[in-house]
């Protein structure tokens, strides 16, 4: 599987206004300031505290970040005089600021919301700790700013653990993501597979807003899978744990047959255990597609099957040669 | 491999009935067919895939061809779009 340069996605930017439409229920954003630009563009992930900007410092001013009022902040505004502070505001609002957030509550003094106004920033007010808010915002900017792209397979969720099939056009992909179904396992999303990463190391994988679990089924055509085998077969979104790779059997290709080395494959940085799987008449892919899922759930709870029968080998051959044993021996009289 | 940039002319835009036959003629060929829009890459063999550009009119794709037979096929594929999907 090639992950194509052109298909990762990174938003360059989001408006202050649809920052306000996403979080005002989540967080209990609250609009302070009257008329406030909603075009102006939020174009960096991260937050910043202006404390050092108020306090005159405006060298290395981050005043493209979401600017959050504490406590701290707030605290000192009041304790300037009023000319004092009329001066610090003109010189922090002089910068092209997307928006404010004020936490814990706080009331921005009046000049602060008439300065504002002048300039057509939004000022938010939320009860939350700016502790708790920074983190609960960040973690929405971040996900806002991820990279994305898609992919031409089917996600499944196998007794939890996400499997990703890819494989050529009309290899039977889509089989095999209803064979699990049918066994009980969820569907994420079939043919259009958006992923975007989450932190360092996670990628979540969903289906898009229009195809959400609708399937085709060559000779039959589009299903809904949701409707047909009920909600309990489909999940939203889940974390891309494994990539199976379903190929026609090339003689020439190297199939594992140890399993001790681990391939992995590398997208947007992630390593994601990979596992090139030969397409065989007789062969069950459903089945074998449930044993990798246990596999890797051994694997992470620490036992691995290959590892251990090295071992098992490994001792046997240090203490020397014998014919193969019988596992037990106390069948020796048992004529059955 | 061969690019072409297309253009939704039809008033339709890309509905059921064209993604159906866009699909049937890429799969006729051996080569891989993808499609861009927006950042969204899909496999022109994929019914679904085509359907879910939701491609509007006046709305630019980019078709990327690539295999042993992609010269015909994007012949074939082009023709289809510059024709208005026969819509016009």
């Amino acid at each position: 599987m090639k992950i194509d340069k052109k298909s990762i996605v990174k938003k360059k930017s989001i408006t202050v206004g649809f920052l306000y439409e996403q979080l005002k229920e989540r967080f209990n954003l609250r609009l302070l300031s009257k008329n406030p630009d909603f075009d102006k563009k939020i174009t960096e992930q991260n937050l910043h505290r202006p404390g050092l900007a108020l306090a005159g410092f405006v060298d290395l001013f981050s005043y493209k970040r979401v600017q959050v009022c504490g406590n701290t902040e707030m605290r000192y505004l009041k304790s300037l005089t009023k000319k004092q502070r009329e001066d610090t505001l003109k010189t922090i609002f002089d910068f092209d600021i997307p928006c404010f957030i004020i936490t814990n509550n706080n009331k921005p003094s009046k000049e602060f919301l008439e300065v504002a106004q002048k300039k057509h920033v939004a000022v938010f007010g939320t009860k939350y700790s700016t502790t708790k808010l920074a983190y609960l915002v960040s973690d929405f900017l971040d996900d806002q700013f991820a990279p994305r792209f898609s992919v031409h397979g089917s996600f499944i969720d196998v007794y939890g653990v996400g499997i990703l099939f890819v494989g050529k056009s009309g290899i039977g992909k889509s089989e095999v993501a209803l064979d699990l179904l049918e066994r009980g396992h969820r569907l994420v999303a079939d043919d259009v597979v958006l992923f975007t990463k989450k932190g360092e190391g996670i990628l979540i994988g969903s289906g898009t807003q229009l195809v959400k679990h609708f399937m085709e089924i060559r000779g039959i055509g589009l299903i809904n899978v949701k409707e047909m085998f009920g909600v309990r077969a489909i999940r939203y979104q889940k974390r891309l744990e494994v990539v199976v790779e379903l190929e026609i059997w090339d003689k020439k290709s190297n199939y594992t047959r140890t399993g001790l080395e681990n391939e992995t494959i590398n997208i947007l940085d992630v390593e994601i255990p990979y596992i090139k799987l030969p397409i065989l008449p007789g062969k069950n892919i459903t089945v074998i597609s449930e044993v990798i899922a246990l596999n890797y759930l051994l694997k992470h709870y620490g036992y691995d099957a290959a590892v251990e029968f090295q071992k098992r080998l490994q001792s046997k051959l240090q203490k020397g040669s014998s014919p193969p044993n019988r596992v037990v021996d106390y069948f020796e009289h048992d004529f059955e | 491999m061969i690019e072409k940039k297309v253009k939704i002319i039809n008033n339709a835009g890309l509905h059921t009935r064209p993604a159906a036959t866009i699909v049937k003629i890429a799969a006729k060929y051996k080569s891989d067919f993808y499609i861009y829009k927006d950042g969204l890459k899909i496999n022109g063999k994929s019914i679904i895939g085509v359907m879910t550009l939701a491609a509007e009119k006046g709305s630019e794709l980019t078709l990327v061809f690539d295999g042993e037979d992609e010269k015909e096929a994007a012949e074939e594929i082009v023709k289809y779009f510059e024709e208005g999907f026969g819509e016009l």
